[in-house]
């Protein structure tokens, strides 16, 4: 992983992230250029929106590499995270060779001695063809590595978070059965956290800390700029202006960069050339997703068209 | 730079960054690979490996651009140009400096090297009489002075400043015995006896030595500031905590209010994370017959996939009164701050806040900030204490809801102003209870005397503690939230 030319430094990283839509901070660059040279996983904190999990698929895009995705969720186990046996398969095996096993303890005199022929066939129902991989332990297995999303991981229990300690640390999974499964080749690891509860001081320790906040104007626009295109650059400096001002509000859920495309997509959709009151109110349910944010911003709504009016002006 | 990568990480430690030897060693691999070029880098790179939240990262920032600025700015600023040489009219002394004085909007940028040449020659001219002079301009210090070579100033600064143990530095009122200390390294003093001996001579140089002197003062001076900061502001940051945590609640000063806030909400953090990791301590309960028959129907009926009753948990309740009369008030903010900062982990509360009378302010604590509430609490209940009729309003408002999960945590001195305790009251509220807890904030010692009713009421609970101080309210809450489990 640490010799890709696509990570070569940190901003060749940042150029090829461009190239693919991803307008990326120098602090997100150097993370990702970090992880693949000192072989540790990223954890990406942030609110909701701004971009983390988009940031393991655009670097599973560039360096052509698959995405094995891992969602979390209360309950979430290690039969479903990491391996589980084909019991329906091997079931189904046993019964098909129900009637080979005659013939094979065929002459055996005594128990002792048919047990003792049975256990010249070895393990042949734990063994790998009788493993079905799940994300983590298919992570490992991909001969070029992989880029590894483990997302929304506050949603997940205490115990799934010691399990996962094994395999950030040492890239390898421990199956009792069959013994210690060592990765291919390092897969590029971003385990990414809402903050719903603090992640365990262990797990922390093992990883580079990313945070990702809500971006700065200028970021803001240039992502616009890759993601939206056709939009005007005079609406553009408005329209980034107005959400960093609905930012500054008291809300429920501020709007995140996710919106701000969504919401730059639909006054596309809707051919306009310039916010106004009208269009605002119109169309502030793309950009807050709560009635009483909507009506918090509702109130300031005129103030916030000024200052973004403003400051697009001051821009141009 | 490792070394200085190291004394940096101790510096992060003390502002209560948590750094093990493995992220150090994390730090020194992201070293190698961003190198010392690229200063944002680097900060990122550190960042990235050190600081593992929020609000570790914004710490993160403030050392580093303290610790690594200290170390340019040095070079920048060395004997930059003083006051009272802008004062006196003069050129500064050190416009010779290719860059910086220009950003400054410094106008006599242009005849800098010569003012800084002329007063070698005043000064080589003085020398003739004075022998002190000569001295000097034929050791190390004044030359660099008026070469103004940063790099072997600051050096020697440094220098001089470990040798005088400039990083066990922990009181400002030691700043002065410091600064001295690495003058006296440096060789400041063969600077004031020449200056002496040329006020003695009456000479005209003396003015323009003593500038440099006091250049070379106030440069020593800034060093030992940055440096206090550095090594004593944590350290004596989390003096000041320990101190707080063990001082009389009622003792503690407003302008000190934001900072054990702020404490208490470090301490709820850290019991909340040790006690919401054992909230699932049974995953699997009985098994479920029916659902583990109806999977099993797929496999030929062999019971491969087991269903497992997941234990219900008992709902947990608990119910806090605080008496909020002038005496108490202010320990019964500091309970509730921290009932309220542990909702994550805390079962159900319920707060009740009395005086003369008793009244729930569990609303309160919803839809207003902690502190506003706290004031409307005192405002509404606060009175006389009556225990006796605060009891009764009790009763009344929720004695049916006690059951065997509850657990009552009651606030207050138990002094009574002579009424009517109605310990019947509190008897049946400790039958019907889990667990009745009395968190008094008078000693043991005054339990009882005067009109204290803590005695009799103690008989009515399960446990009843002293809680005068931070520490003694950790504790108690930390007991509480193991009992729940």
């Amino acid at each position: 992983m640490e010799d890709r030319t696509e990570l070569a430094n940190v901003d060749v990283i940042e150029q090829g992230f461009a190239e693919l839509g991803y307008i990326c901070s120098p602090r997100i660059a150097t993370a990702v250029f970090l992880a693949a040279r000192l072989r540790k996983p990223v954890l990406v904190e942030g609110p909701p929106g701004v971009g983390k999990t988009e940031l393991a698929k655009t670097a599973a895009t560039l360096l052509d590499l698959p995405l094995v995705r891992l969602q979390c969720y209360e309950g979430l186990d290690e039969a479903k995270a990491l391996y589980e046996w084909k019991y329906g398969k091997q079931l189904l095996y046993t019964q098909v060779l129900k009637e080979k096993l005659g013939d094979l303890l065929q002459g055996a005199e005594g128990l002792a001695e048919s047990v003792e022929r049975l256990h010249g066939f070895g393990d042949v129902f734990y063994s790998q063809e009788f493993l079905e991989p799940r994300p983590l332990l298919q992570a490992m297995e991909q001969p070029a590595g992989a880029v590894l999303l483990i997302d929304e991981i506050d949603k997940s229990d205490h115990e799934f978070e010691s399990l996962l300690l094994e395999i950030l640390s040492d890239y390898q999974v421990s199956i009792p059965e069959i013994g210690t499964v060592q990765a291919q080749s390092t897969p590029l690891v971003f385990l990414t956290s809402n903050n719903t509860r603090d992640v365990s001081d262990a797990l922390k320790r093992r990883c580079l800390h990313l945070h990702i906040p809500f971006p700065s104007v200028d970021l803001e626009e240039r992502i616009l700029q890759s993601r939206v295109p056709d939009l005007q650059a005079n609406l553009r400096h408005q329209l980034v202006a107005f959400v960093h001002g609905v930012r500054e509000l008291d809300l429920k859920k501020q709007p995140a960069i996710s919106e701000t495309i969504d919401w730059a997509r639909s006054l596309l959709l809707l051919h306009a050339s310039e916010l106004d009151e009208e269009l605002l109110r119109s169309t502030l349910n793309v950009l807050l997703k709560f009635e009483q944010d909507i009506e918090a911003a509702g109130a300031e709504l005129p103030g916030l068209l000024r200052e973004s009016a403003k400051a697009a002006a001051g821009r141009d | 730079m490792q070394s200085s990568l190291l004394r940096f990480i101790e510096i992060l430690r003390s502002h209560a960054l948590p750094i093990s030897p493995a992220e150090t060693l994390d730090a020194a691999a992201a070293l190698d690979c961003v190198g010392y070029g690229d200063r944002s880098m680097l900060r990122e790179a550190l960042a990235l490996t050190l600081a593992k939240s929020e609000r570790e990262v914004h710490t993160f920032y403030y050392c580093f651009d303290r610790f690594f600025d200290q170390q340019l700015s040095d070079f920048h600023t060395d004997p930059d140009e003083s006051g009272e040489g802008e004062a006196q009219g003069q050129p500064p002394t050190d416009t010779a400096q290719p860059e910086g004085a220009a950003g400054e909007g410094n106008g006599s940028m242009g005849g800098g090297g010569g003012a800084s040449g002329a007063d070698a020659l005043e000064l080589a001219g003085a020398a003739q009489e004075s022998p002190a002079l000569a001295d000097l301009l034929d050791g190390e210090l004044l030359p660099a002075l008026l070469e103004n070579e940063r790099g072997t100033l600051s050096a020697a600064m440094r220098r001089a400043g470990q040798e005088a143990g400039l990083q066990n530095i922990r009181l400002f009122t030691q700043k002065g015995q410091y600064t001295r200390r690495i003058l006296d390294a440096l060789g400041e003093a063969a600077i004031r006896d020449a200056v002496i001996e040329l006020e003695r001579l009456d000479s005209d140089a003396q003015d323009t030595l003593r500038r440099y002197r006091d250049v070379l003062r106030e440069q020593v001076r800034d060093f030992v500031d940055q440096q206090y900061l550095l090594n004593a502001e944590g350290h004596n940051s989390a003096f000041m905590d320990e101190l707080l945590s063990k001082t009389r609640l009622s003792n503690i000063d407003r302008r000190h209010r934001d900072r054990v806030q702020e404490q208490v909400r470090r301490m709820a953090r850290r019991l909340a994370s040790r006690h919401s990791a054992r909230r699932r301590p049974v995953k699997r309960g009985q098994l479920h017959m029916g659902r583990t028959l109806r999977s099993g129907m797929a496999h030929d009926g062999i019971l491969f996939r087991t269903h497992w009753r997941s234990r219900k948990r008992d709902k947990a309740q608990l119910l806090a009164l605080c008496d909020v009369s002038g005496s108490v008030a202010a320990y019964a903010g500091f309970l509730l701050m921290f009932l309220y900062s542990l909702q994550d982990v805390l079962p159900r509360t319920r707060s009740f806040a009395f005086s003369s009378h008793l009244g729930e302010i569990s609303d309160l604590f919803r839809d207003e900030s902690l502190e506003r509430a706290i004031e409307l609490a005192n405002w509404r209940f606060g009175g006389a204490t009556d225990y006796g009729s605060s009891l009764r309003d009790f009763a009344q408002l929720a004695l049916d809801d006690i059951n065997r999960n509850t657990s009552v945590i009651i606030l207050g001195d138990a002094r009574n102003n002579r009424g009517n305790p109605e310990l019947d009251i509190m008897r049946s509220i400790y039958q019907r209870s889990k667990q009745v807890i009395w968190l008094n904030p008078e000693s043991r010692q005054a339990w009882g005397t005067g009109d204290s009713e803590m005695l009799r009421y103690q008989s009515t609970c399960h446990y009843a503690a002293p809680c005068g101080n931070l520490e003694q309210l950790e504790r108690v809450v930390d007991q509480l939230l193991k009992s729940l489990r």
